[in-house]
């Protein structure tokens, strides 16, 4: 069975291996080493990377780095993944989120940063050591986190004007009593609630909204789903008030709702920024940020989501110090944290990010940019488990969908979603 | 020409074929037989990727027969049969008689309706989920005109169905054509007979014309099986599999096993079993409705 099993393994990996492209065109002649950068396929990020790479090749300070984006036809974890199984992998990849980490690492696929050459100044440089607890896997650190975007709600200040609502919602009876008037006018909503319709989106829109209800306690932990509680309950029992009186569309696939004023708010990440910023200008003038909205206003920032992505280094790579050594040069680098921001608006991920002088000129210009930033010390990674698909799905089916439709109780959805989840994790480990 | 006993043409003749046949072989060995083997093997081992596939038994099995999502997306390839073989026919067959009396134009027309079957199932995608939206179009119209909206993607009732209408939109003309090519092969004769008898319209469409585009029908239906069965790009883009997995399709499910909760083996399994089932559905599909129609 081994011999017959070996046989196919490497006809695949023969396969695969013809399949892949021939050698790289930047190569160093005189060491014959390049440095495989992929990037997020993302306009804002790839004009950010273009700068960096051809900055550092024209340098000479090391390795020459070939970037490339994410050949992303369906994800990008897919086209990671067929990379490394068809041995074609780059040395370092960017847009790893924490569930996709986990299983690379489960895979024995990366490579431990925090053993690398320089990785304490660079943490330090970027005051970052609070930050790094966050990637903690185990005692190691797989990932470097690029950015932290805090979910946060974007409010049309002219419709809220108009309204006679002066102060920015924030509690849930803010919401209802506004979309009450809002929705009283034709083919109105109050707000946008559910952004989406994939897996992922629950990011968006429950786990936000629990993670604000519970003050960023985790969702999913050591094996075991912990959200059937009050703050959950309370973030459902709104959700199914809203979807009863209609103040929101079952969905709004069509147009951002945000634009077309079908919508006084709606939960936006800070990649929003430049989107409206190259379609929507005229929009964007009109938007002020709030933070999440809860039961009850408590004291101080409300907790949100950090939808943080941040880069790998594989560990089958053949230049992980030199691939390291460039990221140390990128990274520490403040003049190059300004241009990360000024080409993407999203926030660096680093521990100064309001106190370093280097960011204060384009906070005090970008006034939505600097909401973000301020968020950025109460916003909660996504769960680390490898079974963030499921996880995540549980919610939508068990949960967030039949709540949506009516079919069944706050109560009784959460209890369902909990014990399918469990279920599932115990299952799988 | 002849050499002693052997004919030199005949040996040209029987090495071209047999170049032609070894080409295809070859196609297939590489490109069929040895995928599915790997399927097969990977069904029975735990397999992660990266590490060398060990031999499971039936821990796949178990793990698949478990698994509620695979079977609701096994139960959804019927609902989706439910709506889309009944439209898909009415459409096609309405096409093929429509163009049957086209006289002008009739090529034209014919690749009109082929330009949707070779579209990007992306592009066409997402113009469907925009039209289709709570807030789309469509619903704008019937909102301003009749009072009243449709949850075309947002009901977990209806989503189905639009799903159904998108891929007959695609399909309708290739079907179609087919069927014209059967309409147009039977003799006049036999419509001048039933004209004879007093034959009413819907009796002849029943007792003459589809028994006599059996084959056709036939064909028309394997090709509506094999679509349900591997349907992919019209439910990822447009309803993601949802709303509370009513449009979530087999390949889904075994794209999200393999590629994001990694589990290949797991995946290769749930292929094999999709192949099994779909090769069962138009096994009894044919025994039931392919008659063999003869003119004598």
């Amino acid at each position: 069975m081994k011999t017959i099993i070996s046989i196919f393994l490497a006809g695949s990996l023969l396969l695969l291996g013809s399949c892949s492209e021939s050698g790289p065109t930047t190569e160093d002649a005189t060491t014959n080493k390049v440095i495989k950068l992929w990037v997020a396929p993302d306009e804002s990020q790839e004009a950010f990377w273009k700068i960096v790479v051809e900055r550092w090749n024209k340098s000479g300070l090391g390795t020459p780095v070939e970037l490339k984006t994410i050949p992303a036809v369906e994800s990008s974890e897919k086209a990671i993944l067929t990379a490394l199984v068809a041995d074609n992998a780059p040395d370092i990849s960017t847009n790893i989120f924490s569930g996709f980490s986990t299983q690379l690492a489960s895979l024995g696929q990366l490579q431990d940063l925090s053993v690398m050459d320089g990785y304490q100044e660079l943490v330090s440089v970027r005051h970052m050591e609070t930050i790094m607890q966050g990637w903690d896997q185990d005692g190691k650190k797989y990932v470097f986190p690029l950015y932290s975007n805090p979910t946060l709600i974007w409010w049309r200040r002219d419709i809220l004007q108009r309204l006679g609502i002066i102060k920015i919602p924030e509690t849930y009876d803010d919401v209802y009593a506004l979309s009450e008037q809002y929705a009283a006018s034709d083919n109105k909503y109050g707000m946008q609630i559910m952004t989406g319709k994939i897996w992922y989106d629950r990011w968006f829109d429950f786990i936000s909204f629990y993670y604000a209800a519970s003050n960023g306690a985790p969702y999913v932990k050591d094996g075991k789903a912990l959200y059937k509680n009050e703050a959950g309950l309370a973030v459902l029992t709104f959700m199914e008030t809203i979807y009863k009186n209609g103040w929101t569309a079952l969905d709004f696939e069509s147009d951002d709702p945000l634009t077309t004023g079908l919508v006084v708010g709606g939960v936006r990440g800070p990649w929003s920024i430049s989107f409206f910023e190259r379609m929507y200008p005229d929009t964007l003038k009109k938007i002020i940020v709030g933070p999440m909205i809860t039961k009850h206003k408590g004291d101080g920032k409300t907790f949100t989501l950090a939808d943080s992505k941040g880069l790998v280094i594989f560990k089958n790579s053949k230049v992980k110090e030199e691939a390291f050594a460039f990221i140390s040069w990128v990274f520490s680098n403040d003049e190059i944290s300004l241009l990360w921001l000024e080409k993407t608006s999203l926030p660096p991920a680093r521990g100064d990010l309001m106190d370093n002088v280097i960011f204060k000129n384009f906070y005090n210009t970008h006034p939505i940019a600097r909401q973000y930033a301020s968020y950025v010390n109460v916003a909660v990674p996504s769960a680390f488990t490898e079974n963030t698909i499921d996880v995540q799905k549980t919610m939508g089916f068990e949960m967030v969908d039949p709540v949506k439709f009516g079919t069944k109780s706050p109560e009784a959805a959460l209890a369902d979603a909990v014990r399918r989840t469990d279920k599932i994790l115990r299952a799988e480990h | 020409m002849k050499i002693g006993n052997i004919n030199i043409v005949e040996i040209k003749e029987s090495q071209i074929g047999a170049a032609l046949a070894i080409s295809f072989l070859l196609f297939n060995v590489i490109f069929w037989a040895y995928p599915f083997l790997w399927l097969v093997i990977l069904s029975v081992t735990e397999w992660r990727f990266f590490d060398v596939p060990t031999f499971s038994g039936l821990k796949n099995f178990f793990a698949v027969l478990y698994d509620p999502e695979f079977w609701r997306s096994l139960w959804n390839v019927i609902r989706f049969l439910g709506y889309y073989v009944p439209i898909v026919l009415a459409c096609s067959l309405g096409f093929a008689f429509g163009l049957q009396h086209i006289g002008r134009g009739k090529v034209f027309i014919a690749l009109s309706f082929l330009v949707a079957h070779i579209s990007s199932g992306v592009a066409y995608s997402l113009v469907f989920e925009k039209i289709f939206s709570s807030t789309g179009p469509l619903n704008t119209f019937l909102a301003d005109w009749f009072g009243f909206t449709i949850p075309w993607l947002s009901s977990p009732n209806m989503a189905m169905l639009s799903i159904s209408l998108v891929v007959t939109w695609k399909f309708v003309g290739y079907y179609g054509l087919i069927l014209y090519s059967g309409l147009v092969a039977i003799p006049q004769e036999i419509y001048d007979a039933a004209k004879l008898d007093n034959t009413k319209l819907l009796t002849k469409l029943f007792k003459v014309t589809l028994p006599m585009i059996n084959a056709q029908l036939v064909m028309v239906l394997v090709f509506a099986i094999t679509v349900a069965f591997g349907i992919f790009t019209e439910p990822y883009m447009i309803t993601g599999g949802g709303p509370m997995e009513s449009t979530n399709m087999p390949l889904l499910v075994i794209y999200e096993t393999a590629f994001n909760r990694l589990q290949p083996s797991r995946a290769a399994l749930m292929a094999i079993i999709i192949a099994v089932v779909s090769y069962l559905v138009i096994k009894i599909m044919r025994k039931l409705l392919e008659k063999n129609v003869e003119l004598v």
